[in-house]
């Protein structure tokens, strides 16, 4: 499929339509609802003809590239169906897509494309019938729906204002705490380059503008003298551990605990040798903004130093391993938890608005990609250019499908470093696209990344019983 | 700019980009009236005007962008020589998402084609020189036509020597011209391939492309040297040239960087204070000397 | 630059003189673009009506460019249903605009997307409808450099009209024909600027130029930055880049761009779109071959372009207008200051060297 198969016509030609006749792509496996709807032709069964069929060989094959390229081009819904549980060709491609329906299922009604118009059902060969009624509802609520016809913000639309973050919980470490730790930090680089443990310290240095860190690869006493700490060392080291921006050699690397998250979860990936790597956890006392607030990530974390760190530091010392603190920093709900709920508490069509406009300010620089840790890929999706899936074009359409495809590719993977979200030069609530997914695969299958280097990956993986409320019956 | 070497002397032509308010970027549309594959996967296409407008008018080493609608558009050097008529040909290797979804096409479908652009070959100050082109794999293609174009002019040369050369006997292109070049009075055809891509009968030479050239032991008096292929074959063929005492002046190449406005806008060619679509293509080994390792 | 002001032909306004100049502007059919602020982000914007105009207002995160060179341009549609392609010029939408309240800096970063853009005629014909009102700064913030690349807080150059804070009001002044033409419609209304209030203001903005940081750019940074394209520095500095294009994209005067195709074989357009030499595509090609294979040969062709080879080329003048937007914004913290002044400190390498 590149752009070839769904010729659904210019939107633009069909906003000028008269009467509103939804269009819905409906993906479905060879083997069975395809069948069910030859069946359904071939018995003379009537339903919507509103329905376009893309035919797969399984939905296990089903890209949530195939669903947004549909949305793009111009569908007003999406189906994707296929066999029965137990019922697959290949022993378990629908249990696989069961759970990647699911989580893109949460991002398109979290974006406001909601529920009316994404589905998923299971028709067999023989469900004729069924596959009638399945499109007359879905085309049904597809036309509830309405158009898509909405990309870019419209003129005079009033915008959805975020709530107020809450107050941070705990306090800014005092300037003397942050020095200790600095020193502490400098001490141990000291060390473990004086001794040739590692080639490289990468921690953080004083930026050239004021109030600010940035990254530091100290290879050399002289430039591990340069390290520092403070509430502003915001960049997750962690990108510099695996992919285009790998740093060779031993390296030695400071990690907040969103960060190591990010470590375990390349480690899980096997994008990096842990015997290379030496972890130098610091307990953290939460990143604040140029405002002085803290981040949003922060509120609820109390900044212990994650598990399977080799180091320690804190402003008393540098001890080995992974050791919690007496008096952990206090904690409060996470703020970014409040606005998720917010958004989802507006009608489907605010959410989208909401959506529309942020996208709308995206200037496809990449950075969110640039500076995620999990953001690895040799050739990123958008750089595919045999199909084309995501426009390169910096407009409203290929935006929306980027920053869809960027949050999806990340569940159950997402260290929630809030990185992308800090780089943004245009601001976009990226934490939010991926706060969402990772409660959905939380909720859904129990999982939270980043905390056990040998748990398989939940969206590569499923359980026969995975819930499945959302596949029309 | 540093002093104009002779390949990029601004008095070789360069034909005003667009007309009037019209988007350069907008192409002429040429039918394909014919095509012959060269290899497996290299293929030779005959593109005739099919918008009604004039014929193309360029000199050989300008390139041209050729527009496949919906894949896009890729640069290619004009593979023959204005000497030959107005029907422009382009050598194509599919290698990418334009190259390929060309050689899907037939003949009489239409393509777009803007330019040309770039400097050219500078065949006029060759006259009385014997030349030697060297061309590897698909670099070949972008020495045709100023082999053409002095073959056209043969008493305006000296001693022609023609190396081609390639990975294997099926990679050679141009295999049915060869002969035509060869037939042409004091003008050599020397056809060779790497070791272990010779097949059975294979009556040329055996080697690396450099290794050849140095093999030949043509004197680099009177002598220029039209050289074109990838990146690692040119690098060798300098090295070779430089120890058989060929002066960089009177090495010419043609470069092959990823371009694509043609207008010196888009700034993806630039190199240094190059812009290998405006500047060049066609540049001697000279300039090259004098450009950042950035190519 | 210019700092010699005509007290001549010049007037005093407040905020409400300006609101409804720019409402008029509006209303006669004029795209009016100033900064506005939405949650925070600082964009320029068109404006809906002169009440809208923000007073005062923070630095836009990205330069005004994208309303002369968009960040996606149709160059052309094609349609080949059932036959043969046809070819169909976008229908342009030019209208009369106005950048309003644009940074000394940003203004200049016009003039430099002309010097590269001016020749392609849909820039061109935008640029012919734009008339550009600058804002000088009454503040100068630690990015900034201005100063160290030929400009001023309240430089002239690309500006049409310059307008000048006063007391809390503003100066205005034409500092073109197109500009007196702009003003020309509600001048009427307007108190001329006395030389005691250009005095004033005039000694406020040596205090703001003043404050504009002392950037280590060294003269004759072009030369030597040319003859260090070898340095090591290079690799030191520029392997902390993560190859975003943030730099690139904010940036007032990069006007790098791709051209793609985007539709079916039968109907579709292709476009112009802004590209980045710092991505690892920019420079890769078919055959898989990558001049410049990492990030850090990338990020010194950004700043060797903006520094060396582009001044070397055009009577000294950099590529850069010294906003410093690339310098808050970078993720990895880097600061093309800091970076030119490594690699010059760095002795002279070979050039066939690096990255």
């Amino acid at each position: 499929m590149n752009g070839t198969l769904l010729e659904i016509g210019p939107p633009a030609a069909r906003e000028e339509r008269s009467g509103f006749e939804p269009v819905v792509v409906a993906i479905v496996c060879n083997w069975c609802t395809y069948a069910g709807a030859d069946m359904a032709g071939t018995t003379r069964r009537a339903y919507p003809p509103n329905v376009r069929l893309l035919r797969v060989p399984c939905t296990g094959r089903v890209s949530p590239l195939q669903v947004l390229k549909a949305f793009e081009q111009g569908a007003d819904g999406v189906l994707v169906s296929g066999c029965h549980p137990g019922d697959c060709h290949y022993v378990h491609g629908n249990l696989v897509a069961r759970r990647r329906l699911a989580i893109l299922r949460a991002l398109l009604d979290f974006v406001g494309l909601d529920a009316r118009r994404f589905h998923v059902s299971w028709v067999s060969a023989s469900e004729g019938v069924r596959w009638a009624r399945v499109v007359e509802t879905v085309t049904r609520a597809v036309r509830e729906a309405g158009p898509l016809d909405a990309w870019s913000p419209r003129d005079g639309e009033e915008p959805v204002r975020l709530p107020e973050p809450p107050p941070a919980p705990s306090p800014p470490a005092s300037p003397e705490e942050q020095e200790a730790v600095g020193r502490n930090l400098r001490s141990l680089a000291a060390s473990l380059l004086g001794e040739g443990r590692v080639t490289v310290f990468l921690g953080y240095g004083e930026a050239t503008l004021p109030g600010r860190a940035v990254p530091l690869l100290a290879t050399d006493l002289a430039e591990a003298s340069a390290l520092v700490w403070n509430d502003r060392c915001h960049s997750n080291l962690a990108v510099y551990l695996a992919g285009p921006n790998r740093v060779p050699g031993k390296v030695a690397v400071v990690l907040k605990a969103c960060d190591a998250r990010a470590v375990i979860g390349l480690q899980q990936e096997g994008q990096l040798r842990r015997e290379d790597l030496v972890l130098v956890g610091v307990r953290c006392p939460g990143v604040r903004e140029e405002d002085g607030r803290l981040a949003l990530k922060c509120h609820a974390c109390d900044g212990e130093v994650a598990a399977g760190c080799d180091f320690t530091v804190s402003a008393d010392g540098v001890e080995t391993g992974a050791a919690r603190s007496a008096a952990p920093r206090a904690v409060a709900p996470d703020p970014r938890d409040a606005a998720i709920a917010f958004l989802e508490g507006l009608p489907p069509a605010r959410r989208w608005a909401f959506w529309r406009e942020q996208f709308d300010r995206c200037l496809r620089c990449y950075a969110c990609r640039a500076v995620c840790p999990l953001c690895y890929c040799g050739t990123c999706i958008s750089e595919h250019h045999r199909p084309q899936w995501i426009p390169a074009s910096i407009g409203p359409r290929g935006n929306a499908s980027w920053n869809a495809i960027r949050a999806y590719h990340l569940a159950g993977r997402c260290a929630g470093c809030d990185e992308c979200t800090r780089a943004c030069p245009a601001r976009l609530r990226l934490d939010l696209l991926n706060r969402r997914l990772a409660l959905e695969v939380e909720r859904r299958f129990g999982y939270r990344a980043g905390e056990d280097p040998s748990a398989a990956p939940p969206l590569a993986a499923f359980r026969p019983e995975d819930p499945q409320e959302f596949v029309h019956a | 700019m540093p002093a104009p070497d002779p390949a990029s002397a601004p008095s070789l032509s360069r034909e005003a980009p667009g007309n009037g308010n019209a988007s350069p970027f907008r192409p002429r549309l040429f039918r394909i009236a014919s095509y012959r594959d060269e290899t497996p996967d290299v293929r030779t296409f005959r593109l005739e005007r099919a918008d009604g407008g004039g014929p193309l008018r360029w000199r050989p080493g300008q390139f041209v962008h050729v527009s496949v609608f919906g894949a896009g558009e890729a640069v290619f050097t004009l593979a023959s020589s204005p000497s030959r008529g107005e029907t422009v040909e382009c050598t194509v290797r599919a290698v990418g998402k334009v190259t390929e979804a060309l050689r899907g096409l037939g003949e009489g479908d239409v393509v777009g084609v803007r330019g040309p652009y770039g400097t050219a070959f500078p065949v006029d100050e060759w006259r009385g020189s014997d030349l030697a082109f060297v061309g590897g794999g698909i670099g070949m293609a972008a020495l045709r036509a100023p082999l053409q174009w002095v073959l056209d002019h043969r008493e305006e040369y000296g001693e022609i020597v023609v190396l081609n050369g390639a990975r294997t006997v099926a990679d050679l292109a141009y295999k049915d011209e060869m002969g035509e070049w060869g037939a042409v009075p004091a003008t050599r055809v020397v056809r060779t391939v790497d070791p272990g891509g010779e097949s059975p009968g294979w009556d040329g030479e055996v080697g690396l492309l450099p290794q050849v050239f140095e093999r030949l032991a043509l004197a680099p008096q009177g002598r220029i040297v039209v050289t074109c292929g990838p990146p690692v074959m040119l690098h060798y063929m300098f090295l070779a040239l430089g120890r058989m005492g060929y002066a960089p002046e009177r090495v010419v190449t043609t470069l092959e960087n990823k371009m694509k406005c043609g207008l010196g806008l888009c700034g993806r060619c630039n190199v240094g204070r190059f812009f290998v679509c405006t500047d060049g293509p066609v540049v001697t080994w000279a300039r090259l000397q004098g450009l950042p390792e950035d190519l | 630059m210019s700092t010699a002001f005509d007290r001549n032909g010049s007037w005093s306004l407040d905020a409400a003189d300006l609101r409804a100049w720019i409402g008029g502007l509006v209303g006669s059919g004029a795209r009016v673009v100033a900064p506005a602020e939405r949650e925070g982000l600082w964009t320029f914007r068109p404006l809906r009506s002169g009440e809208e105009l923000a007073l005062p207002a923070g630095f836009p995160a990205w330069s005004p460019k994208e309303f002369l060179f968009p960040r996606t341009e149709t160059l052309f549609r094609y349609e080949s249903s059932g036959g043969e392609p046809g070819l169909e010029d976008p229908v342009r939408e030019d209208v009369p605009q106005v950048l309003f309240g644009l940074a000394p800096c940003d203004a200049a970063g016009l003039v430099r997307l002309d010097a590269v853009l001016g020749a392609d005629p849909a820039y061109a014909s935008r640029r012919a409808l734009t008339t550009v009102v600058t804002l000088a700064c009454d503040a100068a913030r630690p990015e900034c450099f201005c100063t160290t690349v030929g400009g001023s807080p309240h430089g002239e150059e690309g500006g049409d009209l310059l307008l000048v804070p006063s007391d809390g009001a503003f100066l205005l002044r034409p500092l073109t024909r197109k500009g007196t033409e702009l003003a020309a419609g509600a001048s009427a209304s307007w108190a001329p600027a006395t030389a005691e209030a250009w005095e004033r203001a005039r000694a406020r903005l040596r205090e703001v130029a003043e404050a504009v940081g002392r950037s280590p750019l060294a003269h004759g940074f072009a030369e030597g930055l040319e003859r260090r394209f070898g340095s090591r520095a290079w690799q030191q500095v520029g392997r902390r880049c993560l190859g975003c294009s943030i730099c690139t994209y904010v940036c007032p005067s990069c006007s790098c761009f791709d051209i793609q195709d985007e539709g079916s074989p039968g109907c579709g357009r292709r476009c112009r779109i802004w590209d980045s030499c710092t991505f690892g595509l920019f420079t890769l090609h078919a055959s898989g071959h990558n001049p410049r294979p990492n990030q850090a040969a990338r990020y010194r062709q950004r700043v060797l372009h903006k520094f060396s080879s582009y001044p070397l080329e055009h009577g000294g003048v950099p590529m850069c207008v010294g906003c410093g937007r690339c310098v808050r914004l970078c993720p990895a913290g880097l600061d093309v200051r800091e970076t030119v002044e490594r690699v010059l400190a760095e002795g002279k390498e070979p050039r066939h060297a690096g990255p």
